[in-house]
């Protein structure tokens, strides 16, 4: 045999000092990027998702649009007809008058007695009524207002609604028989989520949302968190599947016997994990950039409204750095339990049987996280928002309707910095068992015993 | 400063896959790990990789447990192929360098000279998935040996290659040796590893039947083996009169004859000259290791109850084909005693 073809080397060029531990990790995670980021349904998925974002990022301008053109009728509910009726004529002669000398001739507002709260609020969630307002009068003889609403009214139409009540307040003041020697409070206002409404005895609840910011922030929340729900459990299982797939193809074989098992989970996790946020960054910035430009977007459109504020008031720096710290830990979280459930599988075929178990648990936690965002408070809510597979959506919306205590933040975060390390060990093992296994679908007793090792 | 099988013990469930399995590889050999499917060869590779625990017992390399050692001290061909189908094939050896501390461009040149070797340059650019099931096992071994390892472990390297690239493997193999690396191999195809090794350990469910040096393993049962040929006669009619000898190759020109152990191959040339026949070559060698390990293991190494039928049949094939080389080889390499008796 001619020894000259025979490769190079006479020493080993092998690393024989270590076992490559990081540098392993970083090239595993490099493969990984490598094969998402070129994918088609990564290609697909980011222009998809981008296209959704900026959607949703413009709808405030949407509904300032349409806000514009359409009729707002609003719901009166009085402790006595006398102010109601009074209540009615005035607000409609205050907030209609002001368009005379504007250009549309329909009126902006139209006001309708309603009996009792509970109607009210029942028409305003089935979205017969835009809002109601409704009218208390207090121990010392002052009015107290409040908005009803589902969601939010646009700025400008809370605006001058306050501006009615402002006016009713005054008329009941100086109507009062005999005059009081009470001075003249403004009345109080807030605008209430009818969500919140306790229909059964029409008390009315909840806490009060600055409208100011109010549709910003949903809107920032819901883009934070259907984009993280969809992210990690959408990447989660290509976690799976990129286990999976190295199984069925047996080039797992090969792996394994040139990296550890951590540097593969922990590797594959960090690369599919950073193809994630990549899709997310992509995803994002085009959805920030027109919520930055709406109100310019606005104005050229649809002519210069001061009453309506900026958009972005939902997004402060601390809203993207929480959303930055639990998309990565939750990513973690998912990923390793996706890693762990792949490795037990040995073909493609199979991925469902854990697909659905580990998605219920996300659903579960999107849920609560959708609820938290339309106002929603309950205490389920609130211990869901420390549950480490759930805390990661529905902290998220607690944080983007901002009424979250410190404690509550380093607790939920606190938890997550615990389980990820805990999950992503147990993920370890039961891939290193898992990897060599052919055959038959996991059982519960698959698992345990790939635990126990 | 040996690769050594320390006593393991191994359970899988009710199956014990190990049974105080121990023997010693010298360095710098090519050594025969020799067994059914099912003996255990591939659970003692992954042991010693690290990839599974023993239950009992350890292997070490130059003294060193091998969960101690780097990764990098083995080179490890399975014996499920696999490679990243959609990922082009210089990109895995690269992957695959690196994993192992090879820098990404060395990795490239010492993979572009293994295809070189291999006739197989055009193959880098092309993405698994494109490739032959035999083109694949080539990338295989190049990832395998990339990083140049002291130690290759490979599951039956020669399964599935057609005769050109056993060719081409077995050079390699060679090759490795001679630069001092220790070379691995199981294998169900005892006519390869008489070709090949200079130590061999045939094992069978877990446990270590007998190993050595090939020489030794081959006459470790006693028996031996004749070759003999006679002018004008095939058929070796006369050789009834000699009991325990059994023809396993009659041909025109020459037959080997198989001795049971205790049979004296002068009995053979005595009841020849006694029949008048006229001998033109007589030659004493010792069996094959085939039949070794029928001696030894109680059946042939082919007749595994497991075995799909379409494995079964290539393996037989196999045998059939290279029958003929593997006794040359072994009378050759044993340096079987020859009379020329003309």
């Amino acid at each position: 045999m001619n020894a000259g073809l025979v490769p190079t080397g006479r020493e080993p060029v092998g690393r024989v000092d270590g076992d490559g531990g990081l540098g392993n990790i970083a090239l595993v995670a490099k493969r990984e990027y490598a094969e998402r980021v070129r994918s088609r349904a990564f290609v697909f998925s980011t222009l998809l998702l981008a296209g959704l974002a900026v959607v949703i990022a413009l709808i405030p301008l949407a509904v300032r649009f349409v806000d514009q053109v359409t009729v707002t009728r609003i719901g009166v509910v009085a402790p006595d007809d006398k102010l109601g009726e009074r209540a009615i004529a005035v607000m409609d002669g205050f907030l209609n008058a002001q368009l005379e000398s504007g250009a549309p001739a329909t009126k902006r507002f139209v006001f309708e007695a309603r009996p009792d709260v509970g109607t009210a609020s029942t028409e305003v969630r089935e979205g017969g009524l835009a809002g109601a307002v409704l009218i208390d009068r207090k121990a010392d003889g002052g009015l107290d207002f409040q908005v009803l609403s589902v969601g939010a009214l646009s700025q400008d139409r809370a605006q001058l609604l306050q501006i009615g009540a402002f006016a009713v307040g005054i008329l009941d003041w100086t109507a009062t028989q005999p005059p009081t020697d009470r001075p003249f409070v403004p009345p109080a206002f807030a605008v209430v989520d009818a969500g919140a409404v306790d229909s059964g005895t029409g008390a009315v609840g909840g806490a009060t949302i600055d409208t100011a910011e109010y549709a910003s922030r949903r809107i920032v929340g819901i883009v934070f968190v259907v984009l993280s729900f969809l992210t990690l459990v959408f990447y989660g299982l290509w976690v799976a599947a990129g286990v999976v797939a190295e199984k069925a193809t047996r080039v797992m074989e090969l792996l394994i016997s040139a990296a550890t098992a951590e540097q593969l989970v922990v590797g594959k996790i960090l690369g599919i994990g950073l193809a994630g946020l990549t899709q997310v960054s992509l995803v994002l910035a085009p959805a920030l950039l027109s919520l930055l430009l709406s109100g310019e977007i606005g104005d050229a459109l649809l002519g210069e409204d001061p009453a309506a504020g900026t958009s972005l008031a939902g997004l402060s720096p601390g809203l993207v750095a929480a959303f930055l710290v639990y998309f990565v830990l939750g990513f973690s979280l998912y990923a390793a339990l996706y890693a762990g459930a792949g490795s037990l599988l040995s073909r493609a075929e199979d991925l469902q049987i854990v697909a659905l178990p580990l998605s219920i648990p996300a659903i579960a936690g999107y849920l609560p996280a959708v609820l938290a965002l339309s106002g929603g408070s309950s205490s389920f809510i609130r211990i869901a928002s420390y549950v480490p597979i759930w805390s990661p959506f529905v902290m998220l919306s607690r944080l983007s309707i901002g009424r979250v205590e410190a404690w509550e933040l380093a607790l939920s975060i606190g938890l997550l910095l615990v389980t990820v390390p805990l999950v992503t060990w147990l993920a370890i093992r039961v891939y290193r068992a898992g990897v060599l296994l052919y055959g038959q679908p996991p059982t519960l007793g698959t698992f345990v015993r790939a635990i126990r090792g | 400063m040996t690769l050594v099988v320390d006593h393991l013990y191994k359970r899988f469930g009710t199956v014990a896959a190990l049974d105080d399995l121990a023997f010693e590889v010298p360095p710098g050999q090519v050594f025969g790990f020799l067994g059914a499917n099912g003996a255990g060869k591939t659970t003692t590779m992954r042991i010693a990789l690290g990839v599974l625990d023993a239950d009992a017992g350890r292997v070490t390399w130059r003294g060193t447990e091998s969960h101690r050692l780097p990764r990098a001290t083995w080179g490890y061909l399975p014996e499920e192929r696999g490679l990243y189908p959609r990922m082009r094939v210089i990109e895995q050896l690269v992957f695959f360098g690196g994993l192992h501390g090879v820098p990404a461009d060395r990795a490239r040149r010492e993979a572009m000279s293994w295809l070189r070797r291999f006739r197989a340059e055009d193959l880098a650019i092309r993405k698994a998935e494109q490739l032959s099931k035999g083109n694949q096992q080539k990338v295989q071994f190049i990832a395998a040996v990339l990083h140049d390892p002291p130690v290759l472990l490979l599951d039956e390297p020669f399964t599935g290659l057609d005769p050109v690239n056993v060719m081409l493997l077995r050079e390699a193999f060679l090759e490795l040796r001679d630069r001092g690396r220790t070379v691995v191999f199981s294998t169900h195809q005892m006519e390869v590893a008489e070709a090949l090794c200079e130590s061999v350990a045939i094992v069978d469910r877990g446990r270590m039947v007998v190993g050595g040096r090939l020489r030794d393993v081959k006459r470790s049962t006693g028996r031996r083996m004749v070759r003999i040929s006679v002018a004008d006669d095939h058929r070796l009619t006369w050789l009834a009169a000699v009991p325990g000898t059994r023809i396993i190759q009659a041909g025109m020109d020459r037959s080997s004859v198989e001795l049971d152990p205790g049979v004296e191959p002068e009995a053979v040339l005595a009841a020849a000259v006694a029949a008048g026949a006229r001998v033109l070559h007589f030659e004493v060698a010792d069996p094959s290791l085939e039949q070794v390990f029928i001696d030894h293991v109680g059946h042939p190494v082919e007749e595994v109850g497991h075995l799909a039928p379409a494995e079964a049949e290539e393996a037989e094939g196999g045998t059939a084909a290279e029958g003929g080389t593997a006794t040359e080889g072994g009378a050759a390499g044993d340096g079987a005693a020859a009379v020329d008796a003309a």
